[in-house]
């Protein structure tokens, strides 16, 4: 009988060399399998004396017992084991680059519109747009510039017809909605407008934003607050000084150049104004009543500015390697 | 505008270096866009003497010249000037001098030694040009440095004078800007000339009087027009950016940069007959001064005797006629034309002069005479003879009304509170005359004043004299008012962002191109032409987007990018019966792969389905792409295209590019274009939104063969219109062509979903539903269960 112990550390010996749950199920038979020999031991027990059958029993039953630990033991670790490996083999390289789907960029324009539009917007700006081919009406003698003026010849327009040009500037789009609305008016409207010049500096095609805001009160300080604002806004400097020079625009008086200082100089950014009583009374806003200001950005200087970029050409060479790096 | 600081100077006792003359200009509005320094020339630039000459022994066009530079020793310096010549005194450039852009160093020149240089105008940069060396007065010393004999202790200042300001296109009208803005007192203008009493001996006839208001002639005769002027005169001239041409002339360009009164002088002896000032007869001509023929139309005013016109009105003279270096006698015209006579004239000529450039914004009606007794008085002083005669016709003069200025008005405007004593002193300042009762002054502006029309004009002047930087920058202090958004329209800026993160990158493209391609891609017959092109490559309007997208297409080839998927919202143009529309349409292009190469992923080429797919996920509506109805546009390929439907309305198009488009512009791949119209591709229509049921939909399958040319949307279009009850979905999931599947036909795979929303569906049910679409599969397009 004290045999039978003996198995318990053969039994521990043959399962730990099992790596497998098959070779562990195999070996397992060998110790407390139908046939294995504490079967056998328990068969052997009819033979003992009533008083010796107990004990030997509880004996034989205390190795099985024991085995049973030393099978759970090694199946948990075979288990863990395996696991283990595949986890292991499983593994793979994280530092291969990232399936890419295609990841495409708004525009730098875009960009740089959608940022003015949202101070604007944001002090409650309507936006709105006009045709950019214009008649003469609204692209000159609404905006107080008869034919023959000098200031036409300034504009380098170009002509569809004799009625119609390809509008210079977003501010015949004041006159459509000054003649389309009543005050208080409060509108900026960006868009595309032409001149006939092309260089690093100037495009043949080049956006602008116009701004409108007519009200009972709305005063030359107010125009210097509100450009002030959006330009300090926009650059994200509450220091950035503003300049505003005076200048002419038949349409405004009075008129101002916006400057903005730059790289210890001045840097001419827009034009802007106190809306002119002809231009108001073209629209029948009564002078008496109303009065306010306009303005017009210029787009590529803020996005050249804003973007530290010297040539306004790649905006409109269509470069995707350009127009990625504006990707969100 | 450009001028001298010298001879600003010389209307200012106190030095015009105690004010920061450019910035007070500027910020005036008078803005100085360049100052161009003379006193940095080199003093080894001194003046020297040509005193003997040699032709190069090897060079055909250079001399060998000994200078005399006011030094014991000559220096050889070899100079190919056509003018250069014994006995000229000329600027000499002595080694270790410094000219703009290099410096002078000794040197062989085709195998002869040169100590030097001998200097044009231009190359000292006091003139734009010059033929040839600067030729100096010979009563300068030698040796002493130029910088000194010509008073280069001088600079230009350039000035943009915006087109209200004519009165500032003088020199006493700077200069009595200059005193506006400043502390400085202008010295008392004297006249040194005679009163010329007005003897009206010449026949004139000023046959339009409101064009011509006031005309002065005076006859000069016995004039010397070989005499030299002084050399502050021609200087200043040329710093003020005329050249100097004889002494009658450069006079009066002198009195005209002085005054601001453009003068013309005529050779009196070419002149025959009496003088008018009338408008021109259609197809009269007249060569002018600078040799340009023109045929009048009519319009123009000109200045004529009895065998024709003499001169543009305020434009530019003749030639016959004009002053040449023999001329002795003269007639002297000062005269002030409307703008109106004058404005767009000179620019339809293709002319911009010194004259026209005054008249069209306005000369001062209040100076025509003393100008010319002024320019005449110069002439005698300077050439001899004497005035022998002299006419002054004066018409109808423009009438200065006084305009009101409320202080109210220009608080109002400003936007802070001013006092009458500041405006008081302002308007005293500007020299303006005034009255003043209760809050409003009567302002009487002076006759140069063109700009001052209305009280505005007088408040932007009290403005700008208080000066723009003196007032706050305020915020408006106004209603807080919410602003509408319309709930049934989809942000622009939505779809945008979706393509971009479909993988499509934003482009702007000129909304111009070629005429070739507007006619040939984009199909237009009547395009929308520009009168004055940029290029001839950009010369129509487009009516499409697709030829500037498949230029970016080609440009980004050619750097090698390989996967293009572009878009941009732009408007596109048409001419319909005299009128030109505008639509804007959401356009784009896209070639290549459908990712990007990589490790993880099979290269797959892009087809139709995958834009179609991206254009379904930027509406919010349902898009159909039907096979065309309409004509198609010829840039597709026609079996490879699609009209987009929304809401049973045409909405654009989505297709491949012609394979014969594609090699014209030797694309390798195959290209893919779309063009929607964005503002009805944003009207958003919803159907009523539902609570889903909370039965699980039931899926069956069916396998269908049908003729190869079904066209798959129109079946399922032609189920759902069936309205079957339970049926929820019916769509495609697999397309077979080939073994087992008869040539001319197709088996097509649909699922069908099934769900009632209030009870669970028997076994019969279901295939009721199935049975009723497969009836309709099999009656109207013959399809059979496989």
């Amino acid at each position: 009988m004290e045999d039978l112990k003996k198995l318990i550390d053969e039994a521990k010996k043959d399962f730990d060399s099992c790596e497998s749950l098959t070779e562990l199920d195999n070996s397992k038979s060998k110790y407390i399998g139908k046939t294995g020999p504490l079967t056998e031991a328990m068969k052997g027990l009819s033979s003992l004396s009533k008083e010796e059958k107990p004990k030997a029993g509880a004996f034989i039953n205390e190795i099985k017992k024991s085995i049973e630990l030393l099978l759970v033991a090694r199946k948990e670790t075979i288990q863990n084991n395996e696991l283990s490996k595949q986890l292991n083999d499983e593994s793979i390289d994280v530092t291969l680059p990232g399936i890419r789907r295609n990841q495409g960029s708004l525009h730098p324009i875009t960009l740089t519109m959608n940022r003015i539009e949202s101070f604007f917007h944001s002090i409650g700006f309507t936006m709105t747009d006009g045709p950019e081919i214009e008649d003469d009406y609204h692209n000159f003698t609404a905006l107080n510039i008869p034919e023959y003026h000098p200031a036409r010849a300034m504009h380098d327009t170009f002509y569809i017809d004799d009625e119609h040009v390809l509008r210079t500037h977003t501010s015949p789009v004041q006159v459509r909605y000054m003649k389309n609305n009543k005050p208080p008016l409060k509108i900026i409207s960006p868009g595309r407008v032409y001149r006939v010049d092309s260089d690093a500096t100037h495009s043949p095609m080049f956006h602008q934003v116009e701004g409108l805001w007519i009200d009972e009160k709305v005063s030359f300080a107010n125009l210097k607050g509100v450009v002030q604002d959006f330009l300090q806004q926009f650059f994200e400097d509450n220091t950035l000084s503003i300049r505003f020079r005076p200048s002419f625009f038949p349409f405004t008086e009075p008129s101002a150049e916006i400057d903005m200082s730059w790289n210890g100089g001045w840097l001419e950014i827009g034009g802007c104004g106190m809306v002119h009583p002809e231009v108001l009374k073209h629209v029948g806003i009564d002078i008496n009543e109303y009065q306010g200001f306009a303005f017009g950005l210029g787009v590529e200087r803020l996005a050249m500015l804003k973007f530290e970029l010297n040539d306004l050409r790649p905006f409109f060479t269509h470069d995707l390697r350009f127009l990625q790096q504006f990707k969100a | 505008m450009q001028f001298s600081k010298l001879w600003l100077q010389e209307f200012f006792d106190s030095s015009l270096d105690d004010i920061d003359l450019a910035q007070t200009l500027t910020i005036a509005g008078i803005e100085v866009e360049e100052i161009q320094d003379l006193s940095g020339l080199s003093d080894q630039i001194v003046v020297g003497e040509i005193v003997s000459m040699e032709k190069h022994p090897d060079a055909d066009r250079l001399n060998v010249c000994q200078v005399d530079v006011g030094s014991k020793e000559l220096l050889q310096i070899v100079c190919g000037a056509p003018n250069a010549r014994q006995g000229i005194k000329i600027p000499c450039a002595k080694v270790g001098a410094q000219l703009p852009g290099f410096d002078i160093k000794k040197a062989k020149l085709r195998g002869v030694e040169s100590f030097g240089m001998l200097c044009s105008a231009k190359e000292l940069g006091l003139s734009q040009e010059s033929d040839g060396l600067y030729e100096l007065k010979s009563d300068l010393m030698l040796g002493q440095p130029v910088v000194d004999a010509l008073a280069l202790n001088d600079s230009i200042y350039h000035l943009s004078i915006t087109p209200n300001r004519a009165d500032c296109l003088s020199m006493k009208g700077i200069a009595r800007e200059v005193e506006a803005l400043s502390d400085l007192t202008l010295k008392k203008f004297t006249s040194e000339y005679n009163q010329i009493p007005s003897s009206n001996t010449q026949e004139i006839i000023v046959e339009d009087a409101t064009l011509c208001p006031r005309y002065v002639g005076l006859h000069i005769q016995g004039v010397d027009n070989k005499k030299k002027l002084p050399e502050f005169m021609t200087h200043y001239l040329e710093r003020g950016g005329i050249s100097s041409i004889n002494p009658v002339v450069d006079i009066t360009n002198y009195v005209l940069l002085e005054t601001g009164q453009p003068l013309h002088a005529f050779d009196k002896d070419k002149i025959h007959g009496n003088v008018s000032v009338r408008k021109a007869i259609k197809d009269e001509s007249l060569m002018m001064i600078n040799h340009q023929e023109i045929i009048f139309s009519g319009e123009e005013l000109v200045i004529a005797d009895q065998s024709g016109p003499l001169a543009l009105a305020g434009i530019m003279g003749g030639l016959l006629s004009s002053s040449q270096e023999g001329t002795t006698n003269i007639f002297l015209e000062s005269a002030y034309f409307d703008p109106a006579a004058i404005s767009g004239r000179a620019r339809s000529f293709s002319l911009n002069t010194d004259s026209s450039h005054r008249f069209e914004r306005g000369v001062d009606f209040g100076s025509t005479l003393n100008a010319a007794q002024y320019a005449a008085s110069l002439i005698i002083k300077y050439c001899g003879g004497s005035i022998s005669a002299s006419v002054d016709i004066t018409g109808n003069l423009p009438q200065r009304s006084a305009i009101s200025l409320r202080t109210k008005r220009v608080a109002d405007i400003m936007g802070m509170e001013i006092s009458d004593t500041e405006i008081k002193a302002i308007l005293a300042k500007l020299q303006f005359e005034f009255t003043y009762e209760k809050g409003i002054f009567t302002v009487n502006p002076p006759t140069y004043r063109f700009d001052m029309c209305i009280e505005e004009d007088l408040v932007e002047e009290v403005i700008r004299l208080y000066g723009y930087d003196n007032i706050p920058a305020l915020m408006p202090s106004t209603k807080a008012l919410m602003l509408p958004v319309d709930s049934r329209k989809k942000d622009l800026k939505i779809t945008k962002d979706t393509l971009v993160n479909l993988g499509y990158n934003e482009v702007i493209s000129y909304s111009f191109i070629g005429k070739v391609v507007e006619e040939g891609l984009h199909d237009n017959k009547n395009p929308i032409k520009l009168k004055n092109p940029i290029a001839s490559h950009l010369d129509v309007m487009r009516s499409r987007i697709w030829g500037s997208h498949i230029d970016a297409l080609v440009y980004n080839l050619n750097r090698s990018q390989k996967n293009i998927r572009i878009f941009e919202v732009a408007s596109v143009y048409q001419e319909r019966e005299g009128t030109y529309t505008e639509t804007k349409v959401l356009s784009g292009l896209v070639y290549g792969d459908q990712v990007p190469e990589q490790w993880g992923e099979k290269n797959k080429e892009i087809n139709f389905f995958d834009i179609k797919g991206d254009i379904e996920s930027i509406s919010s509506n349902t898009l159909t792409f039907n096979k065309p109805k309409k004509a198609i546009p010829g840039a597709f390929h026609p079996g490879k295209v699609a009209e987009i439907i929304m809401n049973g309305n045409h909405i654009g198009w989505l297709g491949q590019l012609h394979p014969s488009w594609q090699q014209q512009y030797e694309i390798p791949k195959k290209t893919y274009l779309f063009e929607i119209d964005i503002e009805k591709l944003s009207q958003t229509t919803h159907n009523p939104y539902t609570i889903p049921s909370k039965f699980i939909p039931i899926r069956r399958d069916v396998s269908l063969v049908m003729n190869k040319d079904v066209v798959v949307g129109e079946a399922i279009e032609a189920v759902y219109g069936m309205k079957i009850s339970n049926l929820i979905e019916f769509q495609p999931f697999d397309i077979y062509e080939g073994e087992g599947v008869e040539k001319d036909k197709k088996s097509i795979a649909f699922l069908i979903l099934i769900q009632d929303t209030y009870k669970t569906l028997e076994d019969t049910d279901i295939a009721k539903v199935v049975d009723q679409v497969v009836a309709v599969m099999e009656g109207k397009y013959n399809a059979k269960l496989r």
